[in-house]
């Protein structure tokens, strides 16, 4: 692993403040680095902070108090060396699938076939093809989800901020999707922050897990979750179990705590 | 990697089902007009039952027969064509300056600050109330017609085009910006296809409104026009010349309806709506 990690977040904090009513604090005391080329999921309830941790890296929240560096530089705008994907897809209906992934190539500098040879290529890869010329409302939700992560990896950032990204699928394509993130990531050279509420996706994808307490969010502990991701019986792996185990543990408190929070 | 999700379409013919026989497609297309067709010959009967005399209700052959003697001596294409100008003239200026509007209220807190107030009071006014102050001012032709009509149908538009703007998802902002997009971008390539389908809806309640107000104004103004010359029959006491104008009016604006549907599917032929049933 390299000594200089690839995002440095050093005592971030965050107030949001709704049109009405009392500022909240939602981030505490926030310090993580991830190295380069690591998959790291942020754990945690729901309104703990997560979301907004990924959207301060995003550079599409402003950095008020403490600083996040991305490769040594200071966040301040969003830019395409971190690409984001949502949890609701956010794909622009009125674009075909392939005219979604061309937006983000648009901007580069590069023959216009070249552009849709690299759109096909990653149509490809999410296995959609066939379905180019398809409006986003005839698409399935795990098809969306393909397109948005087509389109997210198409202008080839370093960083790839995923917020939720299979929260809104049913069980069996979370699977599958879970399964294919990891080969993609396994043959591509990417940093991966992946927001999750899932223990058990957690522990399958990332290489660590930043377990988030409820609100205000700070990151209670960093729990490694390095295995053999291409073994077939993972799941059923005690080691695996106990890991998931482990964390649930961890979480559950802090589940607790922000259910009794909630108005 | 295998495309796991994909719908197969080996089957599409057994999805489909049968077609729908003649028989069912005539019964269907008679059950929509139905209601129409009802009045029609209940007018029709009426008129000709002797019940009432034909100043008072003319049977609406003889008012289709004079549509024709109107549409063959030329009148019929000045007035409709005249009313139609109007309107649509009136529509398309609302059209653009109602978008205009809406879009520098949501974009400028200035322009919001000025036109608030503006559109929260003149929304539910009934701006035809200054129809005098239009005529004081600007006479009583054309360009006092189209403005009165205009003052009528920019509102919906201000406000569709602004409320449109307004619940534009974040996250369909934000992923443009990560991919680059300047603001210029971000409002022509972003913010305005996605507010489309409803600052549409906005423009198909603009232009039901244009045809009403280009009527009454012309109604209240006179000249040529399909109102101005209801009124002209009504004060020589042609009744069939005032029924005539009743149905070319609901013709024309029927018309101008359905034109207005058909634009919306063609330019929303990527949402949802596209794939639903019509209602109209």
């Amino acid at each position: 692993m390299s000594s200089q990690p690839q995002i440095a977040i050093d005592k971030v904090a965050h107030v949001y403040r709704p049109p009405r009513g009392r500022p909240v604090l939602a981030l505490e005391e926030i310090s993580l680095q991830v190295q380069q080329r690591e998959f790291v999921a942020l754990l945690g309830p729901s309104g703990c902070g997560k979301s907004t941790l990924l959207y301060l890296i995003g550079g599409f929240l402003p950095v008020e108090k403490g600083s996040i560096t991305v490769n040594g530089e200071p966040v301040k705008a969003p830019g395409p060396d971190r690409g984001i994907v949502f949890q609701h897809f956010a794909l622009f209906p009125w674009k075909t699938v392939r005219d979604n992934i061309l937006y983000g190539l648009e901007r580069k500098t590069m023959p216009r076939a070249e552009r849709e040879e690299q759109a096909q290529h990653f149509i490809d890869l999410v296995g959609l093809g066939g379905f180019e010329d398809s409006y986003p409302s005839q698409l399935s939700g795990g098809m969306k989800q393909r397109t948005a992560l087509a389109r997210t990896l198409a202008f080839d950032p370093s960083i790839l901020l995923m917020d939720e990204p299979f929260g809104a699928l049913d069980a069996q394509t979370r699977h599958l999707m879970q399964a294919e993130l990891l080969s993609i990531w396994q043959r591509t050279p990417k940093t991966v922050i992946f927001v999750t509420h899932d223990v058990q996706e957690a522990v399958y994808l990332a290489d660590r897990v930043a377990v988030m307490s409820a609100r205000p969010g700070r990151i209670k502990t960093i729990v490694d979750t390095k295995f053999d991701k291409k073994d077939a019986g993972i799941f059923k792996s005690k080691g695996f179990v106990e890991k998931v185990d482990e964390l649930w543990n961890l979480v559950r408190d802090e589940a607790i705590k922000a259910e009794r929070r909630a108005p | 990697m295998a495309r796991t999700d994909a719908l197969t379409l080996d089957h599409a013919a057994l999805l489909e089902g049968p077609a729908p026989s003649l028989a069912r497609k005539l019964l269907w297309g008679f059950a929509r007009v139905f209601s129409i067709l009802a009045l029609i010959v209940a007018w029709e009967g009426l008129a000709r039952s002797g019940a009432f005399t034909p100043f008072v209700l003319p049977s609406l052959s003889s008012v289709i027969e004079r549509i024709w003697s109107d549409a063959i001596s030329g009148e019929l294409a000045i007035n409709t064509g005249l009313t139609v100008y109007r309107a649509l003239v009136g529509f398309l200026i609302s059209m653009v300056g109602g978008v205009l509007i809406g879009v520098a209220m949501s974009r400028n807190a200035i322009a919001n600050w000025f036109f608030d107030p503006i559109v929260s009071v003149g929304f539910p006014m009934p701006k035809i109330a200054f129809l005098p102050v239009v005529i004081l001012w600007l006479g009583v032709y054309d360009v006092a017609k189209i403005t009165i009509i205009v003052v009528d149908a920019i509102f919906p538009v201000i406000a569709a085009t602004l409320i449109a703007i307004r619940s534009v998802e974040r996250e369909l902002i934000w992923s443009a910006r990560n991919m680059g997009a300047n603001d210029r971008e971000l409002m022509w390539q972003i913010v305005l296809p996605a507010a489309a389908p409803q600052v549409l809806t906005g423009l198909q309640v603009a232009l039901p409104l244009s045809m009403i107000v280009a009527v009454v104004a012309e109604m209240l103004m006179g000249g040529y026009g399909l109102g101005g010359a209801m009124m002209t029959a009504s004060r020589f006491a042609d009744s069939r010349g005032v029924f005539a104008g009743i149905v070319e009016i609901a013709i024309v604006g029927y018309v101008l309806i359905k034109a207005m549907s058909i634009l919306r599917r063609r330019l929303l032929i990527w949402h949802q709506e596209a794939n639903e049933p019509t209602t109209a």
